[in-house]
């Protein structure tokens, strides 16, 4: 009986053995080791959607043609990249060039002398002729040098869906706070709930706050409170709130916005359950995918003006390319960086992702009117920021969306949310 | 006797003929038959209703997997998950499976999984074996070292590890997976063999030892195949995580050809766009390979007491 | 003879040890280090500080609120586990058409990817057309209707449950594994003695699991200490941190706040509290077959 086991226990031995080697000694071939050899160049970005994957394979095809490299196109999944980016930095072997979110993230790694500078190549490459000031200042400048090449944006704007608002006699978009206020007041008559909001994953709350407070203090006290230099305490961070608390004692909100994410707000929205959402453009592309048609199933108007003669910023969040400091072949970075700030590959991303073009020469003709509109006010706009997380530094997003979140739970308690988000304010901005 | 016909060899480690694929009728059959009442079929009745219950509730989810997967965006954004009514669609499937790294990624987590549950089973059983049976001095501590790897989250040890694998050049490949599964799984396997190491009656081993054999004889031909429920069942569970995990692959790869395919599925959310149809569809293809390995595993290990065990 | 046993205990322990201190061991005191220090990651230099993170958690409210959390969830979800799961496995025992593929049906939990599942229990605890609310409100409970994963005071049981869910197929698993080694002439003995299914569940069969409860309990008591995965999914600890567990705190601190030395802080303090109570379950287990032998 020993025998026969042992004989059945050594074939089983023996498989494990193959089972172990076989993958290994593959495994082993597949590995080519790093990029130094001066034709590869490294990307890794956080396009990684069937959308992103369309757009890169155009435009990784294109880059290959252009650069004459080998293009290691590396795509992760976004909450996934914040991760893996950290953990590369950390460990010594980031990619050569790799997609961040402009602003206090960006601002970040570039005090960590993370990200090489970018302006002998803005200069080489004359950026400036394509790229408009308002969103290079914003997007590409840390410390006086630049560092991030802006690849696409989005601009946050109040979408909604045109029928139910000409249900309830709203045929003119509002241009001011009280005219929001009173087509508000008759969609809630006509039994529509003026505002869809999804914030479980707490992010699209925070827009309200950005323009409310933009619209009521104004683009430069913004700028101080996200830097630490103004308090959440502030009689101006105070109004913004106690105006949005209103919207929500007015029953203006759906019940429990935490409790569904931002795409349900939209398909309330085109559902016409709802009038008006504020999000970014992105969210047309998730209509155009459920085939929701432009301008007649939804439109877009931007954040009405709320105290007279503050400058009407434009928000929205830029994604762009940084060039890492452990690159080791500069050169071969630089061809791809060029190659992503053409009009070719800005065309392609913003096409496939329903995002807007950083390059002036990019041709978006072919997207809808909507798109357009968005387009046109950025470009008309004084200046342009970034959304709260992208706006204030990681230390300080984090509490801060929470609090956001808090509020839209309760807004009654606004006081103690505001208290103590100063004090995670008063930790995050003492370290540094 | 039909049901003693599945009865699993006990720890003596007695052959029995096990034909456990085979149906049995259960009650009303065999000699037993005369001494079963109403009552007993009543209650079996019973209680197979109730698990009938239970089980839809408890599989709901899996139900909404599998729901979704045939469901397109616009008809989930239009109509919500749970209408039964609506358009279904095998497309998310077609796309899942067209998309051209689909096989690729399906290769890579075999060969990341395959070793790694290999590795950390049989370093697993040897630990489990040393502080079960041969009991050197501190064996509770040998125990306690080996499974407080579980303790540590694993997040906390993705820089550190980037770094050694970073320094020797194995970054980027399939062997970092292979390597830190193996090796983290051997607190699990530690933890499990040395409890069912325990319940084998020492006598087993003391006999090989007269009977001349040397200790990894008596491990591999006495002891293992005596374990083998428990084998099967943690090497099920060894593969079920080594496959479903994404946070390994996603850091210590970069590269689209050693990607696996639970690092495909976190691909297909974007920042700003929702894939339920295509990602449920791609969850449930990349389940098939477990559902594989637990339906070819469970006749090891359960063999299945019979029907009289714990009802009448 | 004695020697001889010690000398292959070496042996079988070598390679194991190997293995387990080049991915396990080695880093987790590289991050044990890093709790002395203030590296944040991203930067290059790691300041060392000492035991500061250390003093500094004992004032941190959050670290406490994920440490009752923590606790509570632990004490749930072992419990709920073990029984669902015992009963689970006992009752499928019994099946005996198709019994495969119904048994692979209740393992289906484990088999899935979890960021799919996690999407389908969001949908089951929807506020407005998830399933759970539109069932109470066919069955005439419609007050019982919750915003489940956003209302403060429910979210932390709703993810719970979601939790219980997958671990009662890993609880299953195991006990159908530790059901194969019951042996039946014992239950069959038992019942020819005219002992009923509870006395025969009672004396016979649980006792015979001992080696699988101990698996079960130690393995659902350490993955609920560090429970992460699925929590992640659902809330990433939300509405604002109301359902954060210890693991979460220590990767939002590693991850989103970049405060890596802190972070493994609390990962050490994790690591020793699973460490004392896996400890004492071990002593008390040992006592109890010593008891029993």
């Amino acid at each position: 009986m020993i025998h026969e086991s042992t004989r059945r226990w050594s074939r089983v031995a023996g498989f494990a053995a193959l089972a172990v080697f076989a993958p290994l000694a593959l495994a082993g071939c597949g590995s080519g080791g790093g990029g130094a050899d001066g034709k590869t160049v490294s990307m890794a970005h956080y396009f990684s959607d069937a959308l992103g994957a369309k757009a890169f394979k155009s435009i990784t095809t294109l880059c290959t043609q252009q650069t004459g490299r080998t293009i290691k196109n590396s795509p992760i999944q976004h909450e996934a990249f914040k991760d893996s980016i950290l953990v590369q930095l950390a460990g010594g072997n980031p990619p050569d060039v790799y997609s961040y979110w402009a602003g206090a993230k960006t601002q970040y790694l570039v005090d960590q002398k993370r990200m090489a500078p970018l302006d002998d190549f803005w200069a080489k490459n004359d950026l400036d002729k394509s790229i408009p000031q308002s969103l290079s200042k914003a997007s590409a400048e840390y410390n006086g040098q630049k560092y991030l090449l802006p690849f696409d944006y989005h601009y946050v704007g109040v979408f909604y869906n045109p029928k139910v608002m000409a249900k309830a006699g709203v045929t003119t978009m509002p241009k001011t706070w009280d005219e929001l206020m009173a087509a508000a007041a008759k969609l809630k008559a006509a039994g529509i709930t003026p505002f869809a909001l999804g914030s479980k994953n707490q992010w699209p709350a925070q827009f309200w706050f950005d323009y409310l407070l933009l619209r009521t203090a104004g683009p430069d006290y913004r700028q101080k409170l996200m830097a630490g230099q103004a308090k959440y305490t502030d009689p101006q961070v105070k109004t913004a709130f106690s105006m949005w608390k209103e919207l929500f004692d007015k029953g203006y909100f759906n019940k429990s916005p935490n409790g569904i994410d931002w795409p349900d707000a939209a398909d309330m929205v085109s559902k016409g359950q709802a009038a008006m959402t504020l999000n970014g453009t992105w969210v047309t592309g998730y209509w155009d995918d459920n085939k929701v048609p432009a301008v007649q199933g939804y439109d877009m108007f931007p954040f009405p003006e709320v105290t007279p003669g503050v400058p009407q910023a434009a928000l929205g969040p830029v994604d762009g390319w940084a060039l890492s400091t452990a690159a080791p072949n500069k050169a071969a970075a630089d061809d791809l960086l060029k190659c992503l700030s053409g009009p070719e590959a800005q065309r392609d991303m913003a096409l496939a992702q329903g995002a807007l073009a950083p390059n002036k020469n990019a041709d978006l003709t072919s997207q809808n009117e909507v798109m357009h509109k968005a387009a046109k006010e950025v470009q008309t706009a004084s200046t342009f920021v970034f959304n709260y997380d992208l706006a204030t530094p990681p230390e300080m997003s984090e509490p801060g969306l929470n609090m956001i979140q808090k509020f839209v739970d309760d807004p009654s308690k606004l006081d103690g949310d505001l208290q103590e988000a100063q004090s995670a304010a008063d930790g995050a901005f003492k370290k540094n | 006797m039909p049901e003693t016909a599945v009865l699993t060899r006990g720890p003596a480690g007695e052959e029995s003929s096990a034909d456990e694929g085979r149906h049995h009728d259960g009650a009303g059959r065999g000699g037993r038959a005369g001494r079963r009442g109403r009552g007993e079929r009543s209650g079996r009745a019973f209680a197979i209703v109730l698990l009938l219950i239970f089980g839809i509730g408890f599989l709901t989810p899996v139900i909404g997997v599998v729901l979704t997967s045939f469901k397109s965006n616009p008809e989930i954004a239009a109509h919500g998950l749970w209408t039964p009514s609506g358009d279904l669609t095998t497309d998310n499937y077609l796309k899942a499976w067209s998309d051209g790294n689909a096989r690729t990624y399906l290769l890579n987590s075999f060969l990341v999984t395959v070793p790694a549950t290999v590795i950390s089973v049989v370093l697993g059983s040897l630990v489990g074996y040393v502080v079960a049976k041969l009991r050197p001095k501190g064996s509770g501590l040998i125990t306690l070292f080996f499974v407080a790897g579980l303790f540590v989250p694993p997040q906390i040890l993705l820089i550190p590890l980037f770094k050694l694998f970073n320094v020797n050049g194995l970054y980027d490949t399939l062997w970092p997976m292979i390597i830190v599964h193996g090796g983290y799984g051997i607190s699990l396997c530690t933890l499990v063999m040395r409890n069912f190491f325990r319940s084998v009656p020492d006598e087993l081993r003391e006999a090989g030892l007269i009977d001349g054999a040397g200790e990894p004889r008596i491990l591999a031909s006495v002891i293992l195949p005596v374990a083998r429920p428990a084998l099967a069942a943690l090497a099920t569970l060894q593969f079920t995580f080594i496959w479903n995990d994404f946070l390994y692959p996603l850091v210590f790869t970069r590269s689209d050809e050693v990607r696996t395919v639970m690092v495909g599925i976190l691909s297909l959310q974007g920042q700003f766009s929702v894939a339920y149809g295509t990602q449920a569809a791609m969850a449930v293809l990349a389940s098939l390979p477990t559902m594989a390995v637990f339906i070819a595993f469970q006749k090891h290990f359960i063999a299945g007491i019979t029907s009289g065990a714990v009802k009448g | 003879m004695s020697t001889r046993r010690i000398g292959w205990a070496t042996v079988f322990l070598a390679v194991p040890l190997i293995a387990y201190v080049a991915a396990v061991v080695g880093p987790g005191l590289y991050s044990f280090y890093y709790s002395l220090t203030d590296w944040n990651a991203v930067g290059g230099t790691a300041t060392f500080i000492g035991l500061k993170h250390y003093r500094d958690m004992a004032g941190d409210e959050h670290f406490w609120l994920a440490l009752k959390n923590t606790a509570i969830w632990t004490a749930v979800a072992v419990v709920v586990p073990t029984v669902v799961g015992l009963a689970l496995a006992l009752g499928l025992a019994q099946v005996q058409r198709m019994q495969r593929l119904i048994k692979s049906l209740f393992f289906l939990p484990l088999a899935l990817s979890l960021v799919v599942v996690g999407q389908v229990w969001f949908w089951i605890f929807r506020p407005e057309d998830g399933l759970l609310n539109l069932v109470l409100g066919h069955v005439g409970l419609g007050s019982w209707q919750h915003s489940w994963l956003s209302d403060p005071s429910v979210a932390f049981w709703s993810v719970l449950v979601a939790w219980c869910w997958q671990q009662v197929a890993l609880a299953m698993v195991v006990f159908l594994a530790g059901l194969t080694g019951v042996q039946q002439e014992l239950v069959e003995a038992c019942k020819v003695d005219g002992a009923n299914a509870r006395q025969r569940l009672w004396h016979v069969i649980i006792p015979a699991l001992r080696p699988a409860f101990a698996v079960v309990v130690s393995l659902s008591m350490i993955n609920a200490l560090k429970s992460f995965d699925i929590v992640y999914v659902m809330t990433e600890g939300g509405p604002f941190r109301k359902t954060e567990t210890l693991a979460l705190l220590v990767y939002r601190t590693a991850f989103k706040t970049y405060d890596f030395g802190y972070a493994s802080a609390v990962s050490v303090v994790l690591f020793l509290i699973t460490l004392v109570t896996i400890g004492l379950f071990f002593a008390w287990t040992n006592r109890e077959d010593h008891q029993n032998a």
